[in-house]
């Protein structure tokens, strides 16, 4: 049989490191990687993906039985499920203040305070704080989130192009990483990363979010941007080199697929185990495609994903 | 550098380190040196001490050293017969004022006697850290500029108020020290019950001119916490100051060698000094943004009043520090949004119209030096939409002037095309065309709810603002609503209209060094990249050379870069190798080369946004257009969707090209290939739109015939249909040099 030598790419670029959690919390670092995704015998791949478990700040109303079942009555405290979300193998609690919206609660900062205070005390682990969605009301509860968890080095976000200074200028005082995200779009996620370090932010206190689209639904476009994020930050654009982060949880949890239980075709199969592969196989493309952080709901999809990436790691 | 304000500060800063070293020689004699020093609930020990040196004060002995630093900057006050640019030793006597002005509040601290209680009132002293990081997040994000350091006191109560209402309404903070004669602004405020304090965003540091140096410590500290900068790194502190905190200081009233040594401090970390007084000027750019020290004195500000001189000098002060005003709501009563934008008022819901047919309507944007516009100013000449009857059809003249750093005469065409958007906006407004056929309708409920004439200007002054900020400052526009009027600007308007039409023309390919890259479908079309030059526009119509340009002056990192031409590989074709290296840096690698005029060698790929697709008819030897509105099939025997598959997400297909309709009337409209001559059909509707101007290009090309030549849709779908039509009518593609 003739030998066929494995093409090496020659990378100029790498993947920036950043750092999350730390001072008395437990540190964890994403990113660094020299190659394309667990291309192991190509270039160095030195930080395993992370898994981020959604935790939020009030109960939700409109999730689904099953993730209800799976996680009980902590679902009414944040703190409790923190907790609980460690036991479920969680590296990083996602934590959502998504009561700050003005048809949710319209909580305020000194309830953000509170609830971001009663997490970080806990659990250990390092957090990612996310606002409602909701411009002025993100720019109010993750002002008062930073300050809280001053020197702890929570990611917070969304920080976007209407937004990004405040959230900047927050991560800057308080030693943070900011999520820049944007709509599906290379440009449009480097010119936020420029404008995030025209600011003033160090360029390795940012994570990208480059918006998720689920399994069946733009997950292919999704996975091209951020494929091309990858190729021209290897080939050397500092600026589109900053580690990942997916919200594959929420965007698989909210299609059809996930929901229905009734009136779909049998060969659709148990309504349960369609949502887990959902959100485990929309969660093991993203980090095929170049994910550092994926964000999930189910632990049991935690529990798959992180044989995945076990697997993947693999030299 | 005058010499006036050098020589003061000089001597204003001997003397405050000679009063720094005396308090600070007592305070050891009399406390000691481990007495501690601080200001209250603020990081960074004395900061502008921490920031220029690095060196941490926490007791009274720490002072020696920053005080000897001090004296070691200032140079001795210059002697009557010397003559020299003095600005390095004023800058260094300022910040040696600032270290000595920080070592007696630190001093004036241990004693216990800051923060300053005067006349039953307790002044603020330094700014808190709750405070500081509340508002360093607002100045980082921008809803509040920077701060006005205010020292002095105004020429009269009632003045004192108006400036300081004046900036609160432009959302600056306001400091204030210092005092004429005894007497202060915070003296001034208080007799007329002005609230001052954090909620109010007024800061009364001291009623001293050394209490200033508060303002200083707090843009050192907001430089530490949001600039990322280091203790010590005092070019870093500085920078972050001059370019990112919007701050400027001015003084009300007398000024003494004290305060022009503190102004020399101010100076430094960029903010320029206003006075209200008779001062030397120092108006040449450099450490500050723009003028440094301004002199404005008071009596001498046009207006009625106090209160609008007042108003101006605020206004002034603005300018000088670059500072952009954004209004957050248009203020009309009607609703306001991209909603209304393509609403059609229809004659039984018609109020009033502007323009159209038997009417007269111009709009017209013109750019003038910063003093003779006046910001905010909305003059309706002439009556009101309610003085005539419904249904009038109402003569109109709309003129902008608009003043700014940035802005540039070829940015006026690009800033009055935004009118017809604008002005669509408004709920029950109709806005169409532009220029001197401009056609606006007021519908009956607008009226009603309140819209009237002088509205268009507010809309017009809000948005440009909004929009247009980084190149226009001020904005003010009259509207004419009298038939003469009217008439006779018009004809002034037009002579402008012609005016930049004849520049545009003259605007070359050769004439520039720069083209402009559009990026902006790159979401979709990821490895295409427009390359706009001066005689071929963006081939989805929108994007002149011209708009490109005044894109990037707003939007520095947007999608429209400038692309410097290089070396011209070949001037027929249009290939130079700045084009085509950032083409290839920006195509993802996918693109190596194009080039601009050429369809046949490299043509410029495109997006899928394209007015008109080119292709190659082997068969006539020439080539035909088809137009995105044109859904016939054509002769190659694809319609333009078919095309599009073909040719859109940036492949580059020789043979096949999209451009603008404009482009057709291009001096470079394919070159190579022919030009002109070369077109053997054309989408009819192009053909119509464009009768005018393509029947000149005939002419200019010595082919004034060759429009009948060119078939359509209506003649031929098939190239056996179009060949004999091109036989008979003698078509010069037919006898030219063959294309392939």
């Amino acid at each position: 049989m003739p030998v066929v030598e494995v093409p090496i790419e020659k990378w100029t670029g790498k993947v920036k490191e950043v750092r999350l959690g730390g001072n008395g919390r437990r540190s964890e670092v994403v990113g660094g990687e020299a190659t394309l995704p667990f291309l192991h015998f190509e270039g160095s791949f030195p930080n395993r993906p992370l898994i981020a478990i959604d935790v939020r700040d009030c109960e939700p109303r409109d999730w689904s039985p099953h993730l209800v079942a799976a996680w009980g009555d902590v679902l009414a405290d944040p703190g409790a499920w923190a907790r609980k979300a460690v036991e479920f193998g969680a590296d990083i609690i996602a934590l959502s203040l998504r009561s700050a919206h003005p048809e949710e609660g319209n909580t305020g900062a000194d309830e953000a305070r509170r609830t971001v205070d009663k997490v970080l005390s806990a659990v250990d682990l390092p957090l990612v704080i996310t606002g409602p969605g909701v411009a002025e009301k993100d720019n109010e509860v993750l002002v008062a989130a930073s300050e809280v968890a001053k020197g702890q080095r929570v990611a917070l976000g969304n920080c976007e192009e209407k937004n990004h200074r405040t959230i900047a200028a927050a991560c800057i005082a308080d030693g943070h990483v900011a999520i820049a995200k944007t709509p599906i779009e290379i440009n449009l996620a480097k010119q936020l990363n420029i404008l995030l370090c025209d600011v003033g932010l160090s360029p390795d206190s940012i994570l990208l979010d480059p918006t998720t689209g689920a399994l069946g639904y733009g997950i292919e476009y999704t996975y091209s941007v951020m494929e091309r994020l990858r190729l021209a930050g290897l080939g050397g654009d500092a600026m589109t080199a900053m580690p990942m982060i997916c919200t594959a949880g929420e965007e698989s949890w909210r299609q059809k697929e996930s929901k229905v239980s009734e009136g779909v075709p049998e060969a659709w199969g148990d309504p349960l185990e369609r949502a887990l592969i959902w959100e485990g196989v929309t969660a093991s493309m993203l980090i095929a495609a170049g994910a550092n952080i994926v964000v999930l709901r189910h632990p049991r999809t935690v529990e798959r994903v992180k044989a995945v990436i076990d697997k993947l790691m693999r030299v | 550098m005058s010499r006036f304000i050098a020589t003061s500060a000089i001597r204003g800063a001997h003397g405050i380190l000679k009063e720094a070293e005396a308090l600070l020689k007592d305070a050891l004699e009399k406390l000691g040196p481990d007495i501690p020093v601080a200001f209250p609930a603020t990081a960074y020990y004395l900061p502008v001490i921490y920031g220029f040196t690095g060196h941490k004060v926490e007791k009274i002995g720490d002072l020696v050293w920053p005080l000897e630093h001090a004296k070691s900057l200032l140079a001795p006050v210059p002697k009557e017969d010397l003559w020299l640019p003095y600005l390095g030793e004023t800058l260094d006597a300022g910040v040696a004022t600032l270290f000595a002005e920080e070592i007696v509040e630190g001093i004036r601290f241990a004693q216990g006697k800051q923060p300053e209680m005067r006349n039953g009132y307790r002044y603020n002293g330094p700014i808190d850290d709750v405070q500081m990081r509340s508002w360093g997040i607002q100045m980082v994000d921008g809803s509040m500029p920077g701060f006005a350091a205010i020292i002095g006191c105004a020429k009269s109560n009632e003045v004192a108020v108006k400036i300081v209402r004046e900036l609160q309404s432009k959302g600056q903070l306001v400091f204030l020290s210092g005092n004429v004669k005894g007497r202060s602004i915070v003296d001034q405020l208080l007799e007329e019950g002005v609230d001052l304090g954090y909620h109010t965003f007024t800061v009364p540091f001291g009623s001293d001119t050394i209490s200033a140096v508060y303002a200083l410590g707090y843009a050192t500290r907001a430089a530490f916490s949001f600039g990322n900068v280091k203790p010590g790194d005092i070019r870093q502190v500085l920078l972050y100051n001059k370019f990112r905190c919007f701050a400027f200081a001015l003084a009300l009233g007398h000024v003494d060698d004290l305060k022009y040594a503190t102004a020399a401090g101010a100076i430094t970390y960029g903010f320029p000094v206003i006075a209200d007084t008779v001062i030397p000027n120092i108006l040449p750019t450099g450490v500050t943004r723009y003028e440094h020290v301004v002199s404005i004195p008071f009596d001498d500000i046009p207006g009625r009043d106090d209160l609008e001189r007042a108003e101006r000098l605020v206004q002034r002060c603005i300018e000088i520090r670059g500072i952009k005003i954004k209004i957050p709501t248009v203020p009309i009563p009607v609703a306001y949004g991209p909603a209304f934008e393509g609403e059609v008022i229809r004659r039984e819901n018609l109020h009033a119209e502007f323009g159209g047919k038997g009417g007269m309507c111009f709009e017209w944007l013109t750019m003038k030096d910063m003093e003779e516009v006046e910001d905010g100013k909305i003059e309706v000449v002439g009556p009101e939409v309610d003085a005539f009857e419904e249904g009038t059809n109402i003569p109109l003249g709309i003129v902008v002037e608009v003043a700014g750093r940035k802005m540039q005469k070829d940015f006026e065409p690009v800033l009055e095309r935004q009118i017809h958007h604008f002005v669509n906006g408004a709920e029950g407004i109709q806005h169409m065309a532009q220029r001197d056929i401009t056609w606006i309708r007021f519908s009956k409920s607008a009226v009603q709810r309140g819209f009237r004439i002088k509205h268009l200007g507010d809309i017009l002054h809000a948005n440009l603002h909004n929009d247009f900020g980084a190149i226009v400052d001020k904005i003010q526009i009259t509207l004419y609503t009298e038939h003469d009027r009217v008439e006779a600007l018009k004809e002034e308007a037009r002579a402008v209209y012609h005016e930049r039409d004849e520049r545009i023309r003259d605007l070359t390919d050769e004439a520039v060094d720069t083209f402009y890259s559009c990026t902006l479908c790159q979401s979709f079309a990821p490895n295409h990249v427009c390359v706009i030059n001066p005689e071929r526009t963006g081939l989805c119509g929108g994007y002149t050379w011209l708009d490109c340009r005044a894109a990037l002056e707003i939007k520095p990192t947007g999608p429209n870069q400038p692309v410097p031409k290089g070396g011209c590989l070949d001037p027929v074709k249009g290939e130079w190798e700045g084009v085509n290296s950032f083409l290839y840096e920006h195509s993802n690698r996918s693109v190596e080369r194009f080039t601009i005029y050429s369809l046949m060698d490299a043509p410029m790929t495109t997006c899928g946004c394209c007015e008109c697709v080119m292709v190659i008819i082997p068969e006539a030897n020439g080539v035909m257009i088809v137009n995105r509105e044109d859904y016939s099939m054509t002769p190659c025997g694809m319609t333009f969707t078919t095309l599009m598959g073909t040719i859109g997400g940036g492949l580059q297909t020789p043979g096949m090209m999209g451009h603008s309709k404009l482009y057709l009337t291009s001096k470079k409209f394919i070159p190579v290939e022919g030009g002109i001559r070369r077109v053997v059909w054309l989408s009819k509707n192009v053909k119509e739109e464009f009768a005018e101007q393509l029947r000149e290009v005939c002419e200019r090309e010595g082919v004034p015939d060759l429009m009948d030549k060119i078939a359509d849709g209506t003649i031929a779908t098939t190239v056996e249909e179009l060949l004999p039509f091109l036989e008979e009518k003698g078509h010069p593609a037919l006898t030219m040099e063959p294309l392939i």
